[in-house]
């Protein structure tokens, strides 16, 4: 192959910049406080309707952790026009399909259907929020299921207690010191009083939004999200008042077992600000930096030149009060756990220290730059950002200008936040360890 | 946007009075809409690679499949050349640096991945060729250096560590050897021993024997003209040298002749993994195709089959069971019907699925099943529409699958006229209650008993058992009692003969131990000293530094923990005493020790010996060393039990001494590494004082 033209492209590169096509949208609400984003897109017949509610791990209270990770199971139960059991079916025996999730923060309740069947995906996301079927049968059911999803995810998956591990020990006071999925004796001792109170009090119209993307008609759409969703009750204002975490002013060094895993594996993790904050973005640039692609920092220099780890991360779990930050790595042969962690401060010092190149600046606008016009490629993926930026990040154009504010993030501003949230003093070091099993 | 918002609050409030819906009634749904399946516009090389493209201008970006269609290959003794090869492709070229590659493909916000037998690309539009020129690059003029090699060879050994427990690698490695042996490309995996035969050179063979254009496919989608597309991929692909693939028979698999369960043993698994399967012969070509998909669809395609409704909805065993209908062109592909289920319930599990399997052939599925998955499949195939490769993936299938031209554009309408028979009649077919395979995975001393008790159509399923790499072994035994003229000391009296004899043992007045260990990057330092007059000294040091010291010299002793002095009590002295002697076995001889079983040691049959309430020892049945010894010991109203395992046995002045001693105390594990033993000297007096 040609050597000239290998060199060539690159440096025309650093100077242009995309546009990605624009999401267009109508946001409105109802009289009951239910906020409604309306997207059109006809390319192909297919729509989307979904509600996020404003509720997630974080709301509970004492012993009655993981409540809204239970109810994303109980609301698929059936509602006063739904037989129990019936949801999927009605759902796929139309040619859709549905799913749910929940973090500490939202939860958030989705179908897609082909766009003749817009009238069904209202209808069922409006029968949820108005009357769902709560009683005691649905919640033994539930439980059972809940616990089995628990053992899957985090019991008998390699490294699935590591970020429940990690919030318990860099939160003391916040709710996000316990996993979303709640413990099971929490849930075990629910009754169906406290269910039944939860339901009333995060789900309801004025704690939502609900959006509607895809292969529509805009005046058409409004009138029947109207007929669907305009006669449920507006519920009680809902006030947050969580404890403020104290600063970690000293390191915390502590340990955790996994009977999962053979390799252990080191993590260092900080407490950082709620994701709406500025500075939340610059830490994902920071991460991006550290640990995506090849020619990452971390990557490059301990998988690939000193061959010291199987693995090496970085990510920023974003979420609403504090983020959670994670470095960590998975050591080769004989490394121990102390050099993966030398050599991780090592490279975080260095964007404490110094400024990151000019060239690795512009690296990392491409690189997001590219994550903004993916994140866009599915009218379900536009539905999940429009709620997500509205009811979150209190800003549904984010949609647009989101890479904006990536765009303005300088070199400076990078160095300025690692020393504000990325001091050796503030971090927790967690060792993850393999538990030994005892023998038959 | 402002205008229109005020203008929908208005709207919104005439049109409360006059909504009346009737939301008891499922809204019906309206016509449906209407289906274009457009094709790709296509051109072939004349090395015969073949290309698709798809223009699609709604996003400004592009992907690239290069994806090369060659029959499966057996990688026999040599299990992982071809991951080798694959993890060695797009490590820059011969005319680009790694870190160069790299850092440039980065620096474009762009992916370029490979396979052994493929590659995929995806970037912004704008930086499309330059992606295409570094992909044909890497793919076609690679740089297979020794140093990436033995990186990427360590690489793959670690995870294959990392896999060792985890019980749905362990589950999915053996369900695919026994369906089809492990001498066979679909059955085969990798092992350390079979990754270290690989070397560079097989590497370089495979990958000129395999990537080649012959079978190759190019298909790319995206915001490009094809003109554009035409012109790059001829400029950069026209060197690939035409060749074909070398093709070699192997072993054709059979299913069992009767339905078993096959038990693989983890000790560690809180879940149990089960995969229910049998071979089938299916390919997309075949005119019950979509029928066969149909009735798996209903047994278990998802949150509405069958098994997830019983196993999950019904009976809450697990988080989800599904089932899975495998085609392929080259060999028999695969049914399987799987669920990760709790240990209590696995046999119950077992039995629920075998049941819906018999049922879904004995009896016709309902009206209102097969039109709900007719539906789903429509759906599924307009949603599918939204994503552009979708047309590409076609027009592949086509090409590949030697299916009518015709297959995709008429694809609805002959799901809709699939009957009830053609689904009974399908299900029949490839689902074979009777022979079928059940891989358990799971831990047997909890689950093991209540399945060998599942029974099917009135008759016991027979258990055969399996280890972690699918080989047959003997049943786990958990509670097997040891032979009957055997007793305490007959176990100990094989022991001291084991580790030298009677006599040697009394020859020894003195010993002097020194060992390591390690605990996250500190150094532990364990010096131990001994006599025949029960004398004692231990000190561990962590990093030069005494932790904790015992010192005994007969009558009386002391510790020091932490630089804090205490002497022994009388019921420290009691216990001081059983850890002195340097071999407490010719003690034990003269006590009241009982023999209390047999058990599984690390895989290996162990007598049990119950010395006192506090300390059981195993000895291995075998070669009769002491391979264990647990503690238990109350603390602060907590039981506490700490385990050493005794491994490496070496000679040293004629007896056999352990020289790794792993200890267990809770969540935390030290492997004490003896670095040396000094038999009768290296002790004095003054080391008790």
């Amino acid at each position: 192959m040609k050597n000239k033209l290998l060199t060539g492209g690159f440096l025309l590169l650093a100077g242009l910049c995309i546009r990605a096509q624009e999401v267009t949208y109508e946001e409105y609400k109802l009289n009951n406080g239910l906020h409604v984003i309306l997207h059109q897109d006809n390319t192909a017949p297919i729509v989307t309707t979904s509600v996020m509610y404003h509720v997630g791990g974080k709301d509970r209270t004492e012993n009655r952790t993981g409540f809204a990770h239970f109810f994303e199971h109980l609301l698929f139960e059936g509602t006063k026009n739904i037989e129990r059991g019936k949801w999927l079916e009605i759902v796929s025996s139309n040619g859709g399909k549905n799913n749910a999730n929940t973090s500490q923060d939202r939860t958030y309740y989705y179908e897609v259907f082909p766009s003749n069947n817009l009238k069904l995906g209202l209808w069922l996301e409006s029968e949820r929020m108005l009357h769902p079927v709560i009683d005691q049968k649905g919640i033994d059911t539930q439980q059972e299921v809940v616990k089995e999803e628990k053992r899957l995810r985090y019991d008998n998956r390699p490294y699935g207690q590591l970020i429940p591990v990690v919030g318990e020990n860099l939160f003391k006071k916040h709710p996000y010191k316990d996993p979303n999925i709640g413990y099971m004796k929490d849930l075990d001792a629910a009754t169906l009083d406290d269910v039944i109170a939860y339901n009333h009090k995060y789900y309801v119209p004025n704690n939502a939004v609900l959006v509607v993307a895809g292969d529509i008609d805009i005046a058409d759409t409004k009138k029947m999200v109207e007929d669907y969703f305009g006669s449920i009750p507006k519920g009680e204002d809902i006030t947050r008042n969580y404890p403020k975490e104290d600063p970690i002013l000293k390191e915390v060094r502590t340990k955790a077992y996994d009977p999962n895993i053979q390799i252990p594996a080191s993590v260092i993790s900080y407490r950082t600000p709620g994701f709406k904050e500025r500075d939340a973005y610059v830490l994902d640039m920071i991460s991006t930096y550290l640990s995506d692609g090849r020619s990452s920092k971390l990557y490059k220099k301990m998988v690939d030149d000193q061959k010291q780890a199987l693995q090496v991360g970085a990510f920023n779990v974003g979420q609403e009060d504090y983020g959670m930050y994670l470095v960590y790595a998975l050591p080769v042969g004989e490394t121990s756990l102390e050099t993966l962690i030398t050599e991780m401060e090592e490279e975080i010092a260095k964007v404490r220290d110094s400024l990151i190149s000019e060239k690795d600046h512009q690296k990392l606008l491409n690189k997001f730059e590219n994550q903004f016009v993916n994140s866009n490629s599915s009218v379900e993926g536009i539905a999940n950002s429009l709620a997500r930026n509205y009811l979150l990040y209190g800003d549904t154009e984010l949609i647009n200008k989101e890479i904006d504010i990536f765009r303005s993030i300088t070199r400076e501003e990078i160095m300025e936040v690692a020393n504000k949230y990325l001091r050796p003093e503030q971090r927790v070091i967690i060792d993850y360890l393999p538990e030994e099993s005892q023998s038959n | 946007m402002k205008n229109i918002f005020t203008t929908l609050f208005l709207l919104a409030f005439v049109l409360v009075g006059q909504a009346q819906i009737d939301r008891s009634q499922m809204p019906e749904a309206g016509p449906a809409p209407e289906i274009n399946l457009k094709d790709p516009q296509t051109f072939e090389l004349r090395n015969g690679l073949k290309v698709l493209v798809v223009e699609n201008h709604k996003l400004p970006r592009v992907s690239i499949q290069l994806s090369i269609d060659n029959p499966p290959v057996l990688e026999g003794a040599k299990a992982g050349v071809s991951v080798l090869t694959g993890s060695l492709l797009g490590k820059g070229s011969k005319n680009i640096k790694k870190d160069d590659f790299n850092e440039e493909v980065d620096f474009l916000g762009a992916r370029i991945n490979f396979g052994s037998q493929s590659a995929f690309a995806s970037s912004l539009s704008k930086y499309f060729p330059r992606v295409l020129e570094l992909m044909a690059d890497a793919g076609l003029n690679p740089n297979f250096t020794q140093d990436e090699f033995d990186k990427e060879k360590q690489k793959i050994i670690t995870s294959l560590k990392s896999e060792e427990k985890s019980v749905s690698a362990i589950s999915g490695r053996v369900g695919l050897a026994l369906a089809y042996t492990k001498k066979h490309p679909y059955g085969e995996f990798m092992t350390e021993e079979s990754v270290n035969k690989v070397t560079l050179t097989d590497v370089i063979q495979f990958y000129e024997d395999y990537f080649v254009p012959a079978n190759a496919y190019l298909v790319i989608v995206g915001d490009i003209k094809f003109n554009d597309v035409k012109t790059l991929v001829e400029e950069q692909f026209t060197p690939w040298t035409k060749a074909v693939p070398p093709s070699f028979g192997f072993s054709k698999p059979a299913d069992v002749q009767y339905t078993q369960i096959n038990f693989v043993d983890v000790p560690n698994a809180v879940q149990s993994e089960i995969t229910v399967e049998n071979l089938v012969s299916l390919q997309k070509k075949d005119p019950d195709f979509l029928s066969a998909l149909m009735a798996n669809e209903i047994l278990g395609g998802g949150g509405e089959g069958r098994l997830f409704l019983n196993l999950r909805e019904d009976k809450a065993y697990t988080y989800g069971s599904y089932s899975r209908l495998g085609n392929d062109k080259y060999v028999p592909a695969r049914f399987r019907a799987t669920a990760s289920v709790r240990n209590a319930v696995t046999d119950s599990s077992v039995v629920e699925i075998l049941k819906e399997i018999e049922r879904i052939r004995t009896e016709p599925v309902t009206k209102e099943e097969l039109e709900n998955t007719k539906a789903k499949y429509t759906g599924r195939f307009v949603m599918a529409l939204e994503d552009p490769s979708t047309i590409a993936d076609y027009a592949l299938d086509i090409e590949t699958e030697g299916l009518p031209k015709d297959f995709y554009k008429t694809y609805l309408e002959r799901i809709n006229a699939i009957t009830i028979e053609d689904v009974q009649q399908a299900a029949e077919k490839y689902l074979k209650p009777n022979n079928i395979r059940i891989v358990v995975a799971g831990k047997g001393s909890e689950i093991l008993e209540n399945l060998e008790n599942v029974t099917f159509k009135g008759k016991k399923i027979p258990v055969k058992y399996f280890d972690k790499y699918a080989n047959a072994t003997e049943k786990p035994d958990y509670n097997a009692s040891p032979p009957a003229d055997f007793n305490a000391q007959t176990v100990l009296n094989n022991y001291i003969k084991a580790i030298g004899g009677k006599e040697k043992l009394a020859g020894v007045k003195s010993y002097f131990l020194l060992a390591e260990a390690e605990m996250q990057g500190m150094k532990l330092n364990l010096e131990v000293k001994k006599t025949a007059k029960d004398q004692f000294m231990q000190d561990v040091k962590v990093a030069g530094n005494s932790m904790s010291k015992q010192v005994f010299n007969g009558d009386k002793g002391y510790m020091v923990m932490q630089g804090q002095r205490k002497d022994m009590g009388p019921e420290e002295i009691v216990k001081v005493k059983d850890e002195a002697a340097p071999f407490p076995e010719l003690n034990y001889l003269n006590s009241d020790i009982s023999l209390e079983g047999v058990e599984s040691i690390d895989g290996k049959k162990a007598y049990k010996l119950k010395i006192s309430a506090e300390k059981t020892v195993f000895y291995d049945a075998e070669s009769g060393l002491k391979v264990q010894e647990t503690t238990t010991a109350e603390m602060g109203g907590q039981t506490m039990t700490s385990t050493i395992n005794y491994m490496d046995y070496k000679e040293v002045s004629g007896i056999q001494f352990p020289f790794i001693m792993a200890q267990t105390v809770g969540p935390q594990r030290f492997e004490f590494i003896v670095s040396e033993i000094k038999v009768n000297e290296g002790v004095s007096e003054t080391d008790f004082e």
